[in-house]
This record gives C-alpha cells, structure tokens and sequence, in this order.
C-alpha cells in the first residue's frame, strides 16, 4: 500500500475509535438522563428520603454529597497545593524524592473500597471519629491528594524554566516567582484536576460506606448550629451521601419505589457533576483572565 | 601574532571580572577570566557554542548560583558581588537579563512590567503608571501598545515580546543590561528594531550582550570579546578585532573560518 492510503485508512481508524468512544458516552448518559429525569419532579430534591414507603425525595443525600465535596476539597487543594509547589519546585532530584513521587502514584490507584476500610479502621474507630461527615471528608482526602499533588506537580513542572529565570532575573524571590507568575499560568490546569476529582468525589460510594456511612438523619435545615446534631453544617454526624443512597437502595433498599428513585438520584448526580464541571470552567477562565490579562 | 590580547578599557569601567571560574561539576566550562566593562558602552560576547560565553554573562548576575560552582570575582561599585553574604535579589535589581527567547509573563502588558517594581515596593499607582510608560517608551515599544496596556503580553508578536522583555529590565533601574542572544529568534526586522532599541538604551545603560551574528556584533557593539572554549581570547574595540586581530584564533573566527 501507498502512504498516502495508509495515512488516510490511519485516520479512518482513528475516527471510529473516537466514534465508539463517543458513542458509549452519549448511550450511557442518555441512558441515565431518560430513565431518570422523567419520575424527577423539584419536590423530589426538598423532601427528606423514605426507608421504606414509596415517594421519598433525597434532599439530605444531595446536601450531603455537596458539604461533603466543599469540605474535602477545602482540606485537599491547600495539602496538594502545598506538596505539589515542593515537588515540582523544591524538591531536590534524589531517591528520596522519587520515592516520594512513587507512593503518591501508588496510593491514586489505591481502590476506593480499601480507601474506605483503612478510614473506617483508623479514623472511625481508632480516633473514634465514629460514622461522620469529617471522617468521610478525611478519607475522600487521602483518595483526592496523590491526584491532586501529581496534578500540581505536572502543571508547575510544564511551564518552562524561562519563566523561573525570568522571575528571578527582575529580583523576585523564588517564592514570589512560583506564587506570582508560575501559579497563574497554571490555573486552568490546576482547575481541571479540581474539576475531575470532584466528580470522583460526588459520585464516590464504596470510600463512604464505611466512613461517613449509611444513614441520613433527618436535618433541620433552619438550625444553623454546627454542634447541633439535626444541623446540615454538623460535621460529626452520619451523612449518607447521594452515590451512597443509590448503592443501598439498589442493594438493601426496603422502599417499594426504589427503583425509580435510584433512576431520579443517578440523573442528579450526573447533573450536578455536569453543573460543577460548567461552574468550574466559568470561574476559572474568570480567574485566569483576572490573573493573566486573556489572550 | 599573540596569543592572547586583552585590553583594559581606558573609559570608565561599570563592572569587572577577576579570575572568574565556573565549575559544571567536575568539568570547568569557563577559565579564569578577567574582563572590565566600560560605562554606557555595549560590549558583545562572541563565540562558538559551548565557548562559555552564555555561561560567563549568567555567572555576572549570579544566575548561576546553585547550577555551577562559580569561583573568583565580580567587581560591581567597588564591591565583590560573588560572595554568598550578597543579596543576590537585590543584586538583580541593578543587573537585569534578557534571555535568548521572549519570556514575557502571563500577564497584561501593563503587569508584566509593573509587578517587580510593585514587589521591591513601590505601590502608588502614578509611579507605577509613570515607570511603565517610560520603559516602554525607552524599549521603543510605547507607541506600538499604549493603548493595549491591559491586553495580555503573550498576544505580542515575538520582536515586541522581546521588547517588553527589555522594558520589564530597565523598569528595575538597572545600571547594568546582560543580553543573552536577545535576537536570536527574531525575524531580521524584528532584530533590526531591537538593535536600534539597543543602541538607544546605551545613553543609559552599560550592556553586556551574548551574540552568534558577527554582523550584529559589528553593528551595535563597541567592545567584543572573543571566546573560545571556556576562554577568551581576544578583548577590544569592536573595530580591533574584526579588522585587525591580534589573535589567531578571533581572525579564523571573525572570517568564518570555524564557528
């Protein structure tokens, strides 16, 4: 054959892989979206869940998959901000270092469930943080920092050494070069991480089960008192999250109508996820223009 | 003829060099060398690649502290600026550099120049203003994006990238200039504004430029020195040592024979 039909059956191929790829997407959410978004009503969001009746709602779980999310990122993005600027900065090219970088690419591909066993083990029992929001957001920590740290790391690691030299030409302090001109730079691949491992952790079930575990007290969305243990913002109560709900009601749920809340919940979840995914993308390009004067 | 010229200039020096060194490791990249450098003049570095000419300007404003073991002096107002007791910050607020390629920051034209003097603490936005104006206007880059200051940098062509990268550097009020092959990735208009820029800023500045192109060398430079493998060869007026070299070496060089 002739490199010129190479090249194009090359390309052919190329264009049915992401054909199928695509395609999968579409039928999947599709598939998620249709089944669900019809039994979906805006009372299906603000009523309290039901352990067995039909016609309960997920207003608790959809609250608790988001206070959740903002306190595990809270606690991830300044560690991983941390040791990503120290990797990718810092650190000198030793053993020590790799064998650092090492550990993190092993504990990302960690799966969830041990994740989850080693909070419940540690953080649930042995710090008798019992079944609660701040056990699960340290758990989902320890599953969001190796991402996040190799994203920082990667994103500082791609701007160019002109850019150090450039900074540190004018006077500025190592410090003042990464916080004010390689920082900004990165931004928009530092929110893409953020972005990914949001969605890893809205949807993430099987680290929660055991850590911030399985049940939903009712919450009293007008008491505003953290120590208060019918309070939304208490953070050492049981929270059972969204993906959580989905799992049990698909595995133990006594509700008779489980089947059609399971199928409303998962279309929420994904377009929660899809929501955070525009938001983030929004206010990052706000950000990086604020920071960086557009292009 | 010699085996080595290098001459003192007889103008008034701004900055020197004592046996100064540099150590890659174990590998010695530059031979002591002593060079002084005379006031609001242009001196180019010329050279063949890994002649040690980029290496000697780096060593001057210490960026190469922690890269190379740099050994000997620096003679800078009267002081031995390579000592480790130097702020080296400070130091690069009255040497500046520009780099072979356009380093402009991801910032709006304006930032790009404001940000070091704001960080070494000037805060009022007059001043600020003020300064930006006049590096532009010295850079000769002020009439081409007066009116883009808040655009960002990256969106300028290369030549007035580089151009941005010089006012950025004389925005510090640096006495001394370190140009690193400042016109290397430039189109030929491109170098021949940024040469003109250069000759303008001499009336200010002391530079000290590395070049590949022994025409530029010929058009904007006063003093040039020659380097090969970690040594220099020949100092002297421009002139000198393109028409009448004393040295070997620099006539094979200067006529193109290697290089």
């Amino acid at each position: 054959m002739d490199v010129k039909k190479v090249d194009h059956l090359a390309k052919r191929i190329i264009q049915v892989m992401v054909g199928i790829v695509a395609v999968l997407l579409v039928l999947i959410i599709g598939y998620i979206l249709v089944t669900g978004l019809p039994q979906e009503s805006i009372d299906f969001l603000f009523k309290p869940s039901q352990a067995v009746k039909a016609g309960g709602g997920i207003r608790d779980q959809l609250w608790n998959s988001i206070y959740l999310l903002i306190l595990a990122l809270l606690i991830s993005i300044p560690l991983s901000l941390g040791a990503g600027i120290y990797l990718a900065e810092y650190a000198p090219d030793n053993k020590l270092t790799h064998f650092i970088q090492t550990l993190i690419e092993i504990l990302s591909s960690l799966p969830s469930i041990v994740v989850g066993l080693f909070g419940y083990l540690v953080l649930v029992i042995r710090f008798n943080m019992g079944f609660s929001i701040l056990s699960g957001a340290l758990t989902l920590t320890v599953f969001n920092l190796p991402l996040l740290t190799s994203n920082i790391e990667n994103a500082l690691r791609s701007v160019s050494d002109e850019q150090r030299e450039g900074g540190l030409a004018l006077g500025l302090s190592r410090w003042q070069t990464i916080k004010g001109i390689l920082l900004p730079r990165t931004v928009p691949e530092i929110i893409t991480g953020v972005v990914l491992s949001s969605g890893r952790i809205f949807g993430e079930a099987a680290a929660l089960i055991y850590t911030s575990g399985q049940s939903a007290p009712a919450l009293n969305y007008l008491n505003w008192n953290p120590l208060s243990p019918e309070s939304p913002l208490n953070v050492m109560r049981p929270a059972e999250t969204l993906a959580v709900h989905i799992w049990k009601l698909n595995t133990e749920g006594l509700t008779i109508d489980a089947d059609i809340v399971s199928a409303a919940a998962s279309a929420v979840l994904i377009l929660v996820v899809l929501l955070f995914n525009i938001l983030a993308h929004y206010l990052g390009n706000k950000l990086e223009r604020k920071l960086t004067g557009g292009k | 003829m010699k085996d080595y010229n290098i001459v003192t200039p007889k103008e008034e020096i701004r900055i020197s060099t004592k046996d100064l060194s540099v150590k890659y490791g174990d590998k010695l990249a530059l031979h002591p060398t002593t060079l002084a450098f005379p006031r609001h003049q242009i001196t180019a570095l010329i050279g063949a690649s890994g002649s040690g000419k980029s290496t000697y300007l780096r060593s001057l404003n210490r960026m190469n502290d922690k890269i190379a073991t740099v050994e000997g002096q620096i003679l800078f107002e009267n002081v031995d600026v390579n000592q480790p007791k130097i702020n080296v910050f400070e130091l690069r607020k009255h040497i500046g550099m520009v780099f072979q390629r356009p380093n402009p920051f991801a910032k709006t034209i304006y930032e790009n120049i404001a940000y070091a003097p704001r960080y070494h603490g000037i805060k009022d936005k007059r001043q600020l203003d003020e300064i930006v104006e006049k590096s532009l206007r010295q850079a000769a880059l002020w009439n081409e994006v007066k009116d883009d200051l808040n655009k960002s940098a990256l969106a300028l062509s290369g030549g007035q990238q580089q151009r941005l990268c010089i006012a950025r550097a004389i925005a510090m009020k640096p006495s001394i200039l370190l140009l690193d092959e400042p016109a290397s990735a430039l189109d030929p208009i491109s170098t021949g504004v940024l040469e003109e820029t250069l000759v303008e800023l001499k009336k200010n500045y002391t530079m000290i430029m590395v070049t590949h192109n022994m025409q530029q060398a010929t058009r904007v430079s006063d003093y040039t020195a020659f380097f090969q493998l970690g040594k220099v060869y020949e100092y002297d007026k421009t002139v000198n040592v393109f028409t009448n070299p004393q040295v070997k070496l620099t006539q094979d060089y200067v006529e193109g024979r290697f290089g």
